[in-house]
C-alpha cells in the first residue's frame, strides 16, 4: 500500500475567499473514485506546511491577506522545498498573483514581492474584471478543452519569458485583456477563474493530478458535470454575444 | 416610551416648497408602486422610492428629519433583527404603536427606506433596516440615536469585493459624527464589526453565538493573523500585532439565554428558530433598552415576531406544506442548514444580481451534513448545486422548475433558497 497522495490547502483563512477549498475536495474525490488514497491537508498560518505534498493550492483573498500569505510562506519555506521535489502548485486568483514576481496592493499600488514561482508580474488594471469567463486550453496531447469559470480581479497580469499562457480567452478579461489567461511554468499553474474552477473543469483537475502523479489516469465520465459544462458554456456565449 | 426623558415631536417641518415637492413625488411614487403591484412585478416599495427620489432628489434626507431613528445593519439577520426591535418598541408604545414606522419588507437601500418613510410621514419613531452601503449616509443624514451592527461576512463578492472597504467607510462616518453620532450596539465577537465601530463615541457590546468565523482571520487594523484565547470558559479573539482585542460585552448570549448588563439572565421566548436568532434578539434587546424600553416589555414584543418578511414562514403550495428559509451567503447557509430537518429537503439556487452572480460560495457551504437525506435541487443554478452535492456524496435529484420541485410532497418540507427564488416562493405562496 503506497502512502496517500497529499493535497495541501494553503491558508484557507487567508486565501479561501471564493470557495477555493472546493478545488481540493474535487482533486481528492477524483483520486478516491479511482481507488487512489488521498488526504486533504489544511494548513493555517502558525502551523508548518508539509514538504511532502503532491499538490499545493493557493486561492483567492483580499490585499492584506495576500501580503500576509507571502510573508508566512517565505518564513515556512516548505512550499519551495516541495516545488523543488516535483510537487504541483495550482494558484488561483490572488494566489496566482502572489505566486508571481511582484503584485500591487492598496489604493497607492504598493509593489509587493511575490513568491517568484511564476515569471509573471501583476499591477492594478484599468478596471476590475468581474464576470463569467470562457477560455480555450491546449492540453499536453494537443487537443483543446474549454475552461469555464468566474473571474473577479482588479490586477492585470503580464507574463515574462519564463512563463507561457495557460489558455486563450474566448469571452472575458483573463490576464490583462490581451487574449491570454493564466500562466504555466514547469509544475506551477496560475489562473484567474477562481474558487471551484476544477469542479466545472474536470479535465484540468485530472491534468494536475496526472502531472503530480507522473502517470495518466482513466477518465471518470459524469453526466451531471457534462451537463453543467454545456449549460455554462452556452450561458457565457449567450452573454458574450450581447456585449 | 416608558421613559419620559425624550421629548417627542412631530417630524420637522420642511420649507413649503420642499414639502410640496415631496408630497407630489410621493403621490406619483404611490401610483408607480400600485402599477408595479397589479402587474405582478413586486411589492412596489423600491419603485415608489425610485420615482420619489427622482422627483424629489433630497427625499431620503428630508424624510429622515425630525424622527428618532434606530438603524440596523450587518450582513446577516438585518430583517429579523429589525422586526424584533420594531416589535419591542411597539409593545412599549402600546396604543400609540402607529407612531412607529419601519421598512418591514426588507427594502433597505435608499429607495426602500425613502418609500417606507414616505408612506408614514407622521410617525416620529423609525426602525430602519439599512444596507451596509447606506450606513454612512444614514449616520450623516439621519443622525440615528441607535445603530445596530450585527456582523460582517462575505456576501455577493461580485458586487462587494472588499468588505473591509465598507468597514472603513463606517469608521469615517462615525468619526465625523463625533459626539452627535449614534450609540452603537455592536457584536463584540466579530473583529471587523469591532474595528468598524471603534471610532464611535459610544458602543454597547454584545457577545453573540456564531457558527461562522471564516471571514475573520486577519486583524482588520494591522493585518496580523488573529489568535483565539480561552478565558473563563469562553473563546475570545485577540490581535497579537496591535491593540485590537475582543471587548468585554455588556450583553452575552449563553446558549438560548441572554445575560443582561446587571447580571440578570433572560430566556427570550422567540417564535423565530435557531441560535443566530437568539443573537439577533440580544442585539435588538440591547437597542431597545438603550432607547428606554425595559427588557421585560421588549421581550414580550419580540415574542410576537413569527416570520419577518416571510423568513421561516410555513406556506401551502397545493397539497405541499413548506417552511421557507432564506440563505444569502455561506454564513447564512451555516445557520439555515441545521434548521432544515425534512427529508427530502429542497434547495433553490439562483445567480441573478440579488443572489450574487458567482456561485463559487456553494463550495464554502457544508452540504456534507445532508448525507443520508435526499435533496431536491431546484432553481436556475440547480446544476451547479447538483455537482456540488455529487462531490459531497449527498443523494439528490434535479428539478429545475421551482413549482415542480415543491409539488406532491406528502410530508412538510423545508426549503432553503437564495434571495431571488425566496421572493418567488413568497409570491407563489401568496405572502407577497
Ligand atoms: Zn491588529
Amino acid at each position: 500500500m503506497s502512502r496517500p497522495v497529499e493535497i495541501v490547502v494553503v491558508y484557507q483563512s487567508l486565501l479561501g475567499i471564493y470557495g477555493d477549498r472546493g478545488n481540493a475536495m474535487v482533486l481528492r474525490s477524483r483520486l478516491l473514485q479511482r481507488g487512489i488514497d488521498a488526504d486533504l491537508i489544511e494548513i493555517e498560518p502558525g502551523d508548518r506546511l508539509p514538504a511532502s505534498g503532491a499538490v499545493y493550492l493557493l486561492g483567492g483573498g483580499e490585499d492584506a491577506a495576500q501580503v500576509s500569505a507571502v510573508k508566512y510562506l517565505r518564513e515556512d519555506g516548505h512550499l519551495f522545498e516541495a516545488m523543488d521535489d516535483g510537487a504541483v502548485l495550482f494558484a488561483v486568483c490572488a494566489g496566482y498573483q502572489i505566486a508571481g514576481q511582484t503584485f500591487t496592493v492598496g489604493e497607492r499600488d504598493q509593489v509587493i514581492e511575490g513568491l517568484g514561482l511564476l515569471d509573471v508580474t501583476t499591477r492594478r488594471g484599468t478596471e476590475r474584471a468581474v464576470g463569467e469567463i470562457l477560455t480555450r486550453w491546449q492540453r499536453p496531447d494537443g487537443t483543446e478543452s474549454l475552461i469555464t469559470g468566474f473571474e473577479n480581479h482588479g490586477g492585470f497580469t503580464t507574463l515574462g519569458p519564463g512563463a507561457s499562457p495557460l489558455a486563450f480567452v474566448e469571452i472575458g478579461v483573463g490576464n490583462a485583456n490581451d487574449g491570454t489567461e493564466g500562466a504555466v511554468q514547469g509544475r506551477v499553474i496560475g489562473t484567474y477563474p477562481h474558487g471551484p474552477v476544477l469542479a466545472r473543469n474536470p479535465e484540468l483537475a485530472d491534468h494536475l493530478l496526472e502531472v503530480a502523479l507522473g502517470r495518466s489516469l482513466e477518465p471518470l465520465p459524469n453526466d451531471e458535470i457534462t451537463e453543467l459544462r454545456r449549460q455554462r458554456v452556452a450561458a457565457i456565449r449567450r452573454q458574450g454575444s450581447r456585449r | 416610551m416608558a421613559d419620559a426623558r425624550h421629548t417627542l415631536g412631530k417630524p420637522a417641518a420642511l420649507s413649503r416648497k420642499a414639502e410640496l415637492t415631496l408630497r407630489l413625488a410621493t403621490a406619483v411614487g404611490d401610483v408607480a408602486a400600485w402599477v408595479s403591484r397589479i402587474t405582478g412585478r413586486g411589492s412596489g416599495a423600491s419603485i415608489r422610492g425610485q420615482v420619489l427620489t427622482r422627483l424629489a432628489p433630497t427625499a431620503f434626507a428630508d424624510l429622515l428629519q425630525g424622527r428618532r431613528i434606530l438603524a440596523v445593519s450587518g450582513t446577516n439577520g438585518k430583517t429579523t433583527t429589525t422586526h424584533l426591535l420594531a416589535a419591542a418598541l411597539r409593545e412599549s408604545l402600546g396604543a400609540e404603536a402607529a407612531r412607529l414606522v419601519t421598512n418591514a419588507d426588507g427594502a433597505n437601500l435608499r429607495y426602500g427606506i425613502a418609500s417606507a418613510l414616505a408612506k408614514n410621514r407622521s410617525a416620529d419613531i423609525a426602525v430602519l433596516e439599512t444596507d451596509e452601503r447606506v450606513v454612512s449616509d444614514m449616520i450623516a443624514l439621519g443622525r440615528p440615536e441607535v445603530l445596530v451592527f450585527l456582523n460582517f461576512s462575505r456576501d455577493q463578492l461580485d458586487r462587494h469585493h472588499e468588505i473591509k472597504a465598507l468597514g472603513r467607510a463606517w469608521r469615517v462616518a462615525l468619526d465625523q459624527a463625533g459626539d452627535a453620532g449614534p450609540t452603537i450596539i455592536a457584536n463584540a465577537s466579530d473583529p471587523l464589526v469591532v474595528w468598524s465601530s471603534s471610532t464611535a463615541s459610544r458602543v454597547v457590546w454584545v457577545e453573540v453565538a456564531t457558527l461562522w468565523s471564516a471571514d475573520a482571520a486577519l486583524c482588520p487594523g494591522c493585518g496580523t493573523v488573529l489568535t483565539r484565547l480561552r478565558s473563563e470558559g469562553r473563546d475570545r479573539w485577540d490581535c497579537p500585532g496591535c491593540e485590537l482585542t475582543q471587548p468585554s460585552a455588556s450583553y452575552q448570549v449563553e446558549g438560548s439565554s441572554i445575560r443582561l448588563p446587571d447580571g440578570q439572565v433572560v430566556v427570550p421566548d422567540l417564535q423565530v428558530p435557531g441560535s443566530f436568532n437568539i443573537s439577533n434578539a440580544a442585539c435588538a434587546l440591547a437597542a431597545a433598552v438603550e432607547f428606554g424600553v425595559d427588557p421585560v416589555t421588549a421581550l414580550a414584543g419580540m415574542h410576537t415576531v413569527v416570520s419577518p418578511a416571510g423568513r421561516f414562514a410555513t406556506v401551502q403550495f397545493g397539497a405541499t406544506t413548506a417552511r421557507l428559509l432564506l440563505a444569502k451567503n455561506p454564513a447564512g447557509w451555516a445557520e439555515a442548514l441545521p434548521l432544515a430537518a425534512s427529508d427530502p429537503v429542497v434547495l433553490a439556487i439562483d445567480s441573478v444580481a440579488a443572489d450574487g452572480k458567482d456561485v463559487s460560495w456553494l463550495w464554502d457551504v457544508d452540504y456534507e451534513q445532508l448525507a443520508g437525506r435526499r435533496v431536491i435541487a431546484t432553481g436556475p443554478r440547480a446544476q451547479d448545486l447538483a455537482v456540488r452535492l455529487g462531490y459531497a456524496g449527498v443523494e439528490h435529484r434535479i428539478v429545475p422548475d421551482l413549482a415542480a420541485a415543491l409539488a406532491g410532497h406528502p410530508h412538510p418540507v423545508d426549503v432553503i433558497a437564495t434571495y431571488t427564488p425566496f421572493q418567488r416562493l413568497l409570491k407563489m405562496g401568496g405572502l407577497r
